[in-house]
């Protein structure tokens, strides 16, 4: 397990790098969604109103940000689950470039495809530590803001080593918490056996 | 008489507390969890989590950004008079939650479910919730439970109508694989505090199981030997599967399982869970007959049953 400081935009061999398990820390430009902005996109065939060339860093988040003297201020930031939109991973990952998607929970299979074709990463957080991560970011910009809301917008960031997130999902299509998944099955059955639950137990049919 | 500037004042404070403030027994939990995680990497997903939480407790800022759905539960002296009636108290409970949403102590999350539509104020058909229990006296108390999207989408709170054959390894079972499942990837913010409901019709058992996960403390006990086994059996077990903080692996797994229970119809048996993020947040105030307040740790809610 390594730690890593990344630069946007992010280059290949930036990410290529990454092994699950792995520790990063980010910083440069940014830009956060939630699935009405790839609704919006994707569905409603919108386009997307700036580039993402040296801004390929995703990040899934709803913040909440408030209008003070002319200005935003930035009240409490922490990803969301990405798994929730996986319908549009895939796509977000090879028509935006990104690099790079940092959000809570993972991504499905069809996403961790492309992630493998287009050399990209998952970055999942283990604390929800909002006030750790409100001085590594800066408000650059807003974009649809009118149309989608303050939740949703796509919000431009600025970041200096936001971080640390693990990397769940590698260039290679491994998914850390696979590795997880097997410890709790395997505990699982010793825990059936606490529980006193039959291995051979099977529900009446009600429904 | 409690009168309604009083009350005014007191539903946006404890909104306010409940969105920033997280209560004692949450924050020991996390000490615990500091104290006994055996790796560098789970210590650290808890101990920066609570550094945070401390911070916004001191900023005074929603302790997450998802501050969830605004849910209201009152316990009432059936003595209890307030001017303008209920019905006032639930029109300022609703004007406190726009409030507080404008001033970013509340993220404006609640939207029409079809639509999409978004108020901005998190008021809406139905929301803020209220639930009502009646009690001795002439006093109430008011709390106010943030119940965060990713501990109730993702599995976390759900429910299974189950054949009295099937008792109470069947029960069980749904907990510890539906809590396992849901606690995936840390979709749930695990570990959680689970309220476990039994018994009654399907929405009775689920809201006990809410109740017993916004409102009971992490770590106490039904006062009922063979509720309180169920709630040791389960949080052992749970805790032995290493599922740790936002389920990136550790020795801590649930902080809690809350279990209530109602008298059941003879053709089955309802198991409904909910589970309440790992910051799990809620405020309690009890607000006397003559406009003196109290900030309570505990909401009592259960005293009685």
């Amino acid at each position: 397990m390594a730690t890593y400081y990344l630069n946007v935009p992010l280059m290949d061999e930036d990410v290529v790098q990454l092994k699950i398990g792995d520790l990063v820390y980010l910083s440069g430009p940014a830009f956060t969604c939630r699935s009405r902005l790839q609704r919006y996109i994707f569905d409603e065939k919108n386009k997307l109103p700036f580039s993402t060339e040296q801004r390929n860093l995703l990040i899934h988040v709803g913040p909440i940000i408030v209008r003070e003297n002319n200005d935003w201020r930035l009240v409490s930031f922490t990803p969301t689950s990405s798994i929730r939109f996986e319908k549009w991973g895939a796509k977000s990952v090879k028509e935006w470039g990104l690099k790079a998607i940092v959000g809570k929970t993972t991504m499905g299979e069809e996403t961790a495809q492309a992630m493998k074709e287009h050399k990209c990463v998952h970055l999942s957080p283990q604390s929800v530590s909002p006030n750790l991560w409100l001085d590594s970011i800066k408000i650059e910009d807003v974009y649809l803001f009118d149309e989608l809301g303050t939740i949703e917008a796509a919000w431009h960031l600025q970041l200096d080593k936001f971080g640390p997130f693990v990397v769940d999902i590698d260039c290679e299509g491994n998914n850390y918490f696979e590795g997880i998944d097997t410890i709790v099955e395997a505990n699982k059955k010793q825990a059936y056996k606490d529980l006193n639950i039959p291995a051979d137990f099977k529900y009446t049919k009600l429904y | 008489m409690i009168k309604k500037e009083v009350l005014k004042n007191v539903v946006f404070d404890t909104i306010k507390k409940g969105s920033c403030c997280i209560p004692k027994d949450v924050r020991e939990a996390f000490n615990s969890a500091i104290a006994n995680e055996k790796t560098q990497k789970a210590k650290e997903g808890f101990g920066n989590t609570l550094k945070s939480l401390d911070l916004s407790i001191e900023r005074m800022n929603p302790a997450c950004p998802d501050t969830g759905w605004p849910l209201f539960f009152l316990k009432v002296g059936n003595e209890a008079k307030i001017e303008g009636g209920f019905m006032a108290l639930e029109e300022i409970a609703r004007n406190m939650v726009a409030k507080a949403t404008k001033e970013g102590y509340l993220r404006a999350t609640m939207k029409h479910p079809l639509t999409g539509y978004d108020p901005g104020t998190n008021v809406g058909m139905n929301i803020p919730h209220f639930t009502y229990k009646f009690v001795p006296g002439n006093d109430i108390e008011i709390s106010y439970a943030a119940k965060g999207g990713g501990s109730e989408c993702f599995g976390g709170t759900r429910y299974k109508m189950i054949a009295f054959a099937d008792g109470l390894a069947g029960i069980k079972k749904f907990v510890i694989d539906a809590y396992a499942a849901a606690a995936r990837a840390g979709a749930i913010c695990p570990p959680a505090v689970l309220g476990v409901g039994i018994g009654g019709t399907g929405n009775i058992a689920s809201a006990l199981a809410k109740e017993a996960a916004c409102l009971r403390l992490v770590g106490s006990h039904h006062p009922e030997e063979m509720m309180s086994q169920i709630e040791k059996d389960l949080y052992d077990s749970i805790n032995s599967l290493g599922i740790g903080p936002m389920g990136s692996g550790g020795d801590t797994s649930v902080f809690s399982v809350n279990v209530e229970y109602a008298y059941t119809h003879i053709a089955g048996i309802a198991v409904a869970l909910s589970s309440n993020c790992w910051i799990a947040r809620r405020a309690t105030t009890r607000v006397y007959s003559d406009g003196r307040t109290e900030e309570l740790d505990n909401p009592n809610w259960f005293d009685g049953r």
